[in-house]
C-alpha cells in the first residue's frame, strides 16, 4: 500500500509541474470536453439503460484505442524509473495502477460512471448501493484494459511483423468506427445489439440491474488484467535488441540525394514509421471498401486519396520525431533538408497511392476525372504541408535514443500531437478542394488544376518551410531540447509594442469580425434574399442602389482591420539583427 | 592574426535565470583551449551560441572572422562541432551517418567514403558495421559524434565534454588525434570539468563561473604555481572551500 500511495503522490506532483502554460490550456479544454461527454452519458442513465450500456462500450473503446493513437497514453511515471528498487512486478503494477488513477481522464470517466449511481437510484436503494463498488471496479477495468492494450502494442512494435499487423488492425478498427453506419446497415438493425450489454464495459450496469455475479466478474477480470500487466511490465523493462546484419550501401552522390537516402532508410528501419504507413494504408482501404458490405462501391475509388491524407497527418511532426538531430541541419545550412524530406515522403507514399487509386478506380470504372484530379493535388498538398506544419507547429519530441521502452511515445505532449494531426488532416483535404470542385463541374480540367495546385503546394509550402527552418532553426532546436516553446514570437513582440500601438492592434483583432461577418457577408446574404430592415444589419436599411456597396464596404473595412493588426504585430524584418 | 573563435559579450537568459552573462573569449589560432566550470556554469550554453545552435540575447560570435549569425554558411563550414547529448540520424549506421554528413557538406562521394572508413577504423567503430546509432553505447555515441566533427577537416573544433563516458583506450586515441590536429595548425575549444585532462591537453584555459569568465589566458598564467584544480576551487568554490562531509556515511 505504501508503494501505491507514494507513486500516486509522485504522479500528483508531476502533474502539478506539467500542467502549466499551454499544456494547462489544452488539458483544460480536454477536461471541459470530457465533462460534456460525461454529462451526456449520465443523461442516458435517465433515458435508456441499453443506450447507457452502449455509451460505456464507447468509453471503453476510447480507453483502448485512445492511448494507441495518442502516443502510448499517460507515461508520467514510467516503469523504468523503478527498476533499481527491486520491486516484485505485481507490487510495481499495483503501484503504477494507483498512480494511473490520478489524472484527468480517470476523473472524467468516473464522472461518466456516475451514470451507474443514477441508474441504481431509479431502480431502488439496493441497486444504488451496488452501483458504488460497480463504478469503482468498472473504472479499474477501463484503466487496466488500456494499460494492457498499450503494453501489447508496445510488445508488437518490437518486430517488423508486429508493427505491420498492429498497423493493419488499428487502421481497420478505426476505419470501421468511421463507417459504423455500414455495420449497422449490414446487420439490419437500428437498436442497440444485446451483445453490448454483456461486454466487460457493461458489467457494472448488469450488476446494478440485479445480476450481482457481474461484480464478481469485474473483480476477477481486474485480477487477471493486473497479472497480465505485471507480466508485460517485466517484459518491457530491460528489453533491447541489437542488429548486426550488413546494410545496403549508400549510393547517393549529392546533398539532396543523401537526405532522401537517410529518410528512406529511416522509414524502412523505424518500426513506428512502418506502423504509421500500414495504419494509413489499412485505414484508406477499409474506409473505402467497407460500403461494399452493403453492395455500394461508390466509395472504393477514394481509398488512395484517404490513404494520402491519413499518411500525411501521421507524418506531420516529422521534425519533432527526429528530435535534437536538427542540430546537424543547422550546422549544414547549404543543404536543403526540407526538399529532401519532401522527395523521400513522395518516394515512399506516391507509388502506393497511385497504384491503390488506379486499381480501385478501375474496379468501379470511375469517376476518373475527379479521382485523377484529387490524386496529384493531395500528393503535392501533403508533401508540402508535412514539413510546413512540422516547422510551424512543432511538437517537441523525445529523442529516439531516450524513448524508453514505449515505441509509441514519440513526444511528451500527446494532446498537441493529436491536435497537430487533425490540423494536418483538415489542411491536406483543403489543398484538394479547388481541383475537386473543378473536376466535379468541368470534368477533365480538374486534373490540370490538381497537377498545378499539387505542384504549387509542394513548391510553395516547401519553400516557406525551408525559410522558417533557416530563420528560426535555433529556436526550434531549443524547443526540442527543453520541451518548451522558445519565447513566443508574436506574444513577446506584442508586449514590446508601445501602448497606443498595442491598443490599436487589440481593437483591430477584437472588432474586425463585426464589419467583416455580420455587417458585411451576412448583410449581403440578407440583401440577396430580400430580407430588408433586418435587426441591426445596416445594409438592409439602405436604398436599393447602396445595399451591396455598403455591405462590400464593411467587408473591406473588416479585412483592412485584420491587415492593420497583423502589420502592427508582425516582426520588422531586418537581416542580421539578433532577436 | 584573426582569432579562430572570438566571442563578444554573448548573453543568454532563460526566463529569470541569467545563464550566460556577457562572456568575452578570444581563442587564438593554433591553440588548444580548455573551458572549465562547474555543472550549470554556462559552458554548454556558451559553446552552443558560439557555433550557431542557440540564438544569443546579445553579443556576437565570429569563426575566423566570419559572423556565425550573419554569415552562417561561411562560418559553419570552418568548424566541426561535438555537442553534448544531442541526437543523430539514429536509424543509420555509423558509416551511413558519416557518408550522409559528408555529402551534406558538399564533399565528393569517394573522398567521403575514404575518410569515413579511416575515421571508423581509428575510433574502433568499424567492428559495429551494421549497428544503428540508436543501438550505440554512450561512449560509442561520443566517438561517432567526434568523427562527424572531424570529417570535413575543419579549421576549428568545438567539443562539448568529448571524453565523457569514453573508455581509457579510446580516450588515448582521441587525445593523439586532437594533439595531431593542433600540431597541424588546427584550433580546438573543449569544455570539461575534469581538470587533470585540461591540464594535460590544453595550452589555454578559461574558468567559467555563474555565466561569467572568472579567469582566462595561457594555462601557466591562470594556474600560476598551483595545480589547475586548486586554482579552480579557489576561484569558484565557496568560502570554506566547499567541501563538506556526510556524518552518517562513515561508521
Amino acid at each position: 500500500m505504501a508503494v501505491a500511495l507514494t507513486m500516486a503522490a509522485m504522479k500528483v506532483a508531476a502533474l502539478c509541474h506539467a500542467l502549466r502554460g499551454e499544456r494547462a490550456q489544452s488539458a483544460g479544454l480536454g477536461a471541459v470536453l470530457g465533462i460534456v461527454l460525461a454529462g451526456g452519458t449520465i443523461y442516458l442513465a435517465v433515458r435508456d439503460l441499453d443506450l447507457l450500456a452502449a455509451a460505456y462500450a464507447v468509453w471503453l473503446l476510447g480507453w483502448l484505442l485512445g492511448p494507441v493513437f495518442m502516443g502510448g497514453g499517460d507515461e508520467t511515471l514510467r516503469p523504468e524509473y523503478f527498476t533499481l528498487l527491486g520491486l516484485p512486478p505485481r507490487r510495481l503494477a499495483v503501484g503504477l495502477l494507483a498512480a494511473a488513477f490520478v489524472g484527468l481522464p480517470p476523473l472524467v470517466s468516473l464522472t461518466a460512471l456516475l451514470g451507474l449511481v443514477v441508474a441504481g437510484a431509479r431502480l431502488g436503494p439496493v441497486a444504488a448501493l451496488v452501483a458504488v463498488p460497480a463504478m469503482l471496479l468498472q473504472l479499474a477495468v477501463f484503466v487496466l484494459l488500456s494499460k494492457v492494450a498499450v503494453g501489447l502494442v508496445g510488445l508488437a512494435l518490437r518486430s517488423r511483423l508486429g508493427a505491420i499487423s498492429t498497423g493493419v488492425l488499428n487502421g481497420a478498427i478505426l476505419a470501421g468506427l468511421g463507417q459504423i453506419w455500414v455495420v449497422f446497415l449490414a446487420l439490419g438493425q437500428t437498436g442497440v445489439p444485446p451483445l453490448v450489454r454483456y461486454l466487460p464495459s457493461g458489467w457494472g450496469l448488469l450488476a446494478v440491474r440485479g445480476s450481482w455475479w457481474a461484480l464478481g466478474a469485474l473483480a476477477g477480470l481486474i485480477a487477471l488484467l493486473l497479472l497480465a500487466w505485471a507480466a508485460l511490465l517485466r517484459l518491457r523493462v530491460g528489453a533491447s535488441r541489437a542488429s548486426g546484419r550488413a546494410r545496403r550501401p549508400f549510393l547517393a552522390r549529392t546533398a539532396d540525394g543523401a537526405i532522401v537516402a537517410k529518410e528512406l532508410r529511416t522509414s524502412s528501419r523505424d518500426l513506428v514509421r512502418n506502423y504509421q504507413f500500414t495504419f494509413a494504408f489499412a485505414y484508406g482501404v477499409c474506409f473505402a471498401a467497407s460500403p461494399l458490405l452493403v453492395g455500394w462501391n461508390g466509395m472504393l475509388p477514394y481509398a488512395g486519396p484517404v490513404f494520402i491524407v491519413m499518411a500525411g497527418a501521421m507524418a506531420a511532426n516529422v521534425y519533432g520525431t527526429d528530435g535534437t538531430a536538427l542540430w546537424l541541419t543547422l550546422m549544414t545550412p547549404a543543404a536543403s533538408d526540407v526538399r529532401g524530406r519532401q522527395l523521400a515522403w513522395l518516394a515512399t507514399h506516391a507509388p502506393v497511392a497511385v497504384l491503390l487509386t488506379v486499381v480501385c478506380t478501375a474496379v468501379t470504372g470511375g469517376p476518373w476525372p475527379l479521382i485523377l484530379a484529387l490524386l496529384p493535388a493531395l500528393l503535392g498538398g501533403a508533401a508540402g504541408l508535412v514539413p510546413l506544419i512540422s516547422v510551424y507547429g512543432l511538437v517537441p519530441g523525445t529523442d529516439p535514443h531516450k524513448r524508453a521502452n514505449n515505441p509509441l511515445r514519440t513526444s511528451e505532449d500527446e494532446g498537441s500531437l493529436t491536435g497537430q494531426a487533425y490540423l494536418a488532416l483538415a489542411l491536406i483535404v483543403a489543398t484538394a478542394l479547388p481541383a475537386g470542385f473543378v473536376a466535379i463541374r468541368f470534368g477533365w480540367a480538374g486534373v490540370v488544376v490538381g497537377i498545378v495546385t499539387g505542384a504549387l503546394c509542394w513548391w510553395g509550402f516547401g519553400r516557406l518551410a525551408s525559410a522558417r527552418l533557416r530563420e528560426r532553426g535555433p529556436e526550434l532546436l531549443s524547443t526540442m531540447r527543453t520541451g518548451r516553446k522558445a519565447g513566443g514570437t508574436v506574444q513577446s513582440r506584442f508586449t514590446e509594442l508601445s501602448k497606443p500601438r498595442k491598443a490599436v492592434a487589440w481593437w483591430c483583432f477584437g472588432f474586425a469580425a463585426i464589419p467583416l461577418i455580420p455587417q458585411g457577408i451576412l448583410a449581403a446574404v440578407f440583401v440577396s434574399r430580400d430580407m430588408l430592415h433586418h435587426t441591426w444589419f445596416l445594409a438592409t436599411y439602405m436604398p436599393p442602389g447602396l445595399r451591396y456597396p455598403v455591405a462590400l464596404g464593411f467587408v473591406v473595412l473588416g479585412l483592412a482591420m485584420y491587415a492593420l493588426g497583423t502589420w502592427i504585430v508582425l516582426p520588422s524584418r531586418q537581416p542580421g539583427t539578433v532577436e | 592574426m584573426t582569432p579562430a573563435l572570438e566571442i563578444n559579450g554573448l548573453t543568454k537568459r532563460f526566463g529569470e535565470k541569467l545563464a550566460v552573462d556577457a562572456i568575452h573569449l578570444r581563442v587564438p589560432q593554433g591553440s588548444f583551449y580548455g573551458l572549465v566550470g562547474q555543472n550549470g556554469a554556462g559552458k554548454t550554453t556558451t559553446l552552443s551560441m558560439a557555433v550557431g545552435l542557440l540564438r544569443p540575447d546579445e553579443g556576437t560570435a565570429r569563426i575566423f572572422g566570419a559572423d556565425v549569425w550573419s554569415a552562417p554558411d561561411e562560418a559553419k563550414a570552418l568548424v566541426g562541432v561535438l555537442p553534448d547529448g544531442l541526437a543523430m540520424p539514429e536509424r543509420l549506421t555509423g558509416r551511413e551517418v558519416l557518408t550522409f554528413l559528408g555529402l551534406l557538406r558538399g564533399m565528393p562521394r569517394d573522398e567521403v567514403l575514404r575518410r569515413a572508413d579511416e575515421l571508423l577504423d581509428v575510433l574502433e567503430l568499424s567492428g559495429a558495421g551494421g549497428t544503428l546509432v540508436i543501438e550505440y553505447s554512450t561512449g560509442m555515441r561520443k566517438k561517432i559524434g567526434l568523427a562527424t566533427a572531424l570529417l570535413h577537416a575543419p579549421r576549428l573544433l568545438v567539443l562539448d565534454e568529448p571524453f565523457e563516458a569514453v573508455d581509457p583506450v579510446s580516450a588515448a586515441t582521441i587525445k593523439t588525434i586532437l594533439r595531431g590536429f593542433v600540431r597541424g595548425g588546427g584550433s580546438i575549444v573543449l569544455s570539461s570539468h575534469v581538470m587533470a585532462l585540461v591540464e594535460q591537453l590544453c595550452d589555454h584555459v578559461a574558468v567559467v563561473d555563474a555565466g561569467r569568465v572568472a579567469a582566462a589566458g595561457p594555462l601557466d598564467e591562470v594556474r600560476g604555481s598551483r595545480s589547475l584544480e586548486d586554482t579552480f576551487v579557489a576561484l569558484v568554490g565557496g568560502e570554506d572551500g566547499g567541501v563538506k562531509e556526510l556524518s552518517w556515511l562513515s561508521r
